[in-house]
């Protein structure tokens, strides 16, 4: 496919109709996103996450989602029926929540459901299956997989258990991975080696990474190319390393506000937000 | 006198030995920063101080007197707390006013009125918030409501449980410099519970570091700046706190 978007998103909109009007969660965001890592970053309430699940089919109901153009590896997938849909998610495009204690099944093996996530998407008996997930487990670095394959998700950490989380989305070999705050339910140094697995994976396979997450300092170090969200549109894109002379109000406000070893200040500046940012 | 001494704190659940022989002191007006990652006991080195966790052997000391393991009226009427989450630790069907007004009546203070109405104004919650019920309120918000709470009996400590941990970071860069300000106007004392280096090196001055259980270290924000502490697990918590480096990570051990 050469240096083609795998994703394509141009004027994406997402609107609840609720009974006190419409709530715009995303409005008018475009980007796309080649075989790297493009953090999406955001305060609560900015649309980032929305945008994830939007790329997916899988805001809720009563959610709308209209985009010009929405489209994964050339295919438009605002017009694909729901078994076309199935075909992709998962398979192609999978999504990496954040917290394992919420996402993995509570009263099932985790490694037969990591299992389970290759048989769903490849013709494979359950032999087969389980060595595939075995190595899967391997390749996120959990030691002793085979004693692992066996625990269910209450018996390992969170960080084993995020792990467990991208083995299953990975195993289907897809070729974008939607990852939502991944690592903030984590310690520090967890997340540090979790997302050094991640970034591992995929450089290794060249897939494209969409990077959700609220921190901008993490996003800066982590990813290529950055998307700063507000109100749900982009404030701005910029490349990861240009984060620091960031041009947007927004993106230097967020940046300044954050406490730092390396500049201690009195009193840390407080974000002024300007309704133009709204685009109202 | 200090206002806070802690000498061979221990705290046990059952089999779990969540604080193992804690010891540190906290001067009058002093901001005293505690971090460690999930499972540490940090926290309960907090709830133990505020008398939260009554299963605690060991020696604490509040500006001079030794506590048991009931707390008398004047000891909350000195000593204050301010939680982590914002949407748990107010009562969702009482207004502002209730519960600013609550802790005034156990105290018996009597001026509540007048109490209610400065502790809103410190907090730069307007009087229009007083009648205010918690969900119509953003998170900021509450979390100041929190804090007004804790102030309204004009305490001299602060017990501080990841106070800006469930916020946006530009809210918790106003919550931040409030209880900065607050600090600098009342004299007031701090103990700072955080997982983030960067919030407790910003706002204190003293950093006990604590792995499971243990105090492995305490050292001066400055030396926390300058990447200079003593012990291994400090280093490699300051590594991983300064953003994602694929050489670092690797290098990385566990120190259970």
């Amino acid at each position: 496919m050469g240096d083609a978007p795998l994703v394509e998103v141009e004027d994406l909109h997402v609107r609840f109709h609720t009974r006190t009007g419409v709530v715009e969660a995303v409005r008018g965001l475009s980007f796309s996103l080649g075989r790297e890592k493009l953090g999406v970053v955001g305060e609560s309430g900015s649309g980032k996450s929305m945008t994830g699940r939007a790329i997916l089919g899988l805001v809720p109901p009563p959610g709308e989602v209209t985009a010009a153009r929405l489209a994964f590896a050339g295919q438009d997938l605002l017009r694909l029926d729901d078994a076309g849909m199935r075909a992709i998610r998962g398979r192609r495009i999978s999504m990496v929540l954040q917290d394992p204690k919420f996402s993995l099944n509570p009263v099932m093996r985790v490694g037969d459901q990591v299992a389970e996530a290759y048989r769903q998407h490849h013709r494979a008996n359950r032999t087969d299956a389980r060595a595939r997930a075995i190595a899967m487990l391997e390749q996120v670095r959990i030691r002793d997989a085979r004693r692992v394959y066996d625990l269910h998700p209450h018996e390992v950490s969170g960080g084993m258990g995020q792990r467990i989380m991208i083995a299953m989305m990975l195993i289907p070999e897809p070729d974008v991975i939607i990852a939502d705050e991944p690592t903030s339910a984590l310690d520090v140094t967890v997340q540090m080696q979790v997302l050094a697995i991640l970034d591992d994976l995929v450089t290794q396979r060249g897939m494209g990474l969409v990077f959700i997450s609220h921190d901008l300092a993490l996003v800066g170090s982590f990813c290529d190319r950055v998307v700063v969200m507000y109100g749900g549109r982009a404030m701005e894109t910029l490349a990861a390393r240009d984060l620091a002379g960031a041009s947007h109000p927004y993106t230097r406000g967020l940046l300044s506000c954050l406490p730092s070893l390396d500049k201690p200040v009195a009193a840390l500046p407080t974000l002024v937000r300007d309704p133009a940012w709204m685009g109202r | 006198m200090s206002a806070i001494r802690a000498e061979g704190l221990d705290v046990r659940f059952g089999d779990i030995h969540a604080v193992r022989g804690a010891s540190f002191a906290v001067a009058e007006g002093e901001s005293f920063g505690i971090v460690g990652e999930s499972g540490s006991g940090k926290s309960t080195v907090l709830r133990a101080l505020a008398g939260l966790n009554p299963g605690w052997t060991g020696r604490i000391e509040i500006r001079g007197e030794a506590q048991g393991r009931r707390r008398t009226r004047a000891f909350h009427a000195a000593v204050q707390m301010v939680f982590q989450d914002p949407f748990g630790s107010l009562h969702p069907r009482h207004t502002v006013d209730r519960a600013l007004a609550e802790p005034l009546a156990i105290q018996a203070t009597g001026d509540a009125e007048a109490r209610i109405e400065r502790a809103l104004a410190e907090v730069q919650l307007g009087p229009g918030f007083r009648f205010r019920y918690p969900h119509q309120l953003s998170g900021g918000q509450r979390q100041r409501v929190a804090i007004a709470r804790a102030l309204v009996l004009e305490p001299r400590i602060l017990l501080l449980d990841e106070p800006t941990s469930a916020l946006d970071v530009s809210i918790q860069a106003e919550v931040l410099n409030l209880l900065a300000e607050l600090r600098r106007r009342r004299g007031l004392t701090y103990v700072l519970v955080s997982h983030n280096l960067a919030v407790v090196g910003h706002m204190c001055e003293r950093i006990a570091v604590m792995n499971a259980g243990r105090i492995v270290e305490e050292l001066d924000a400055a030396s926390l700046r300058a990447g200079t502490p003593r012990e291994a697990y400090t280093r490699q918590l300051l590594a991983a706190s300064r953003g994602y480096d694929r050489a670092a990570a690797a290098g990385f051990r566990s120190f259970d």
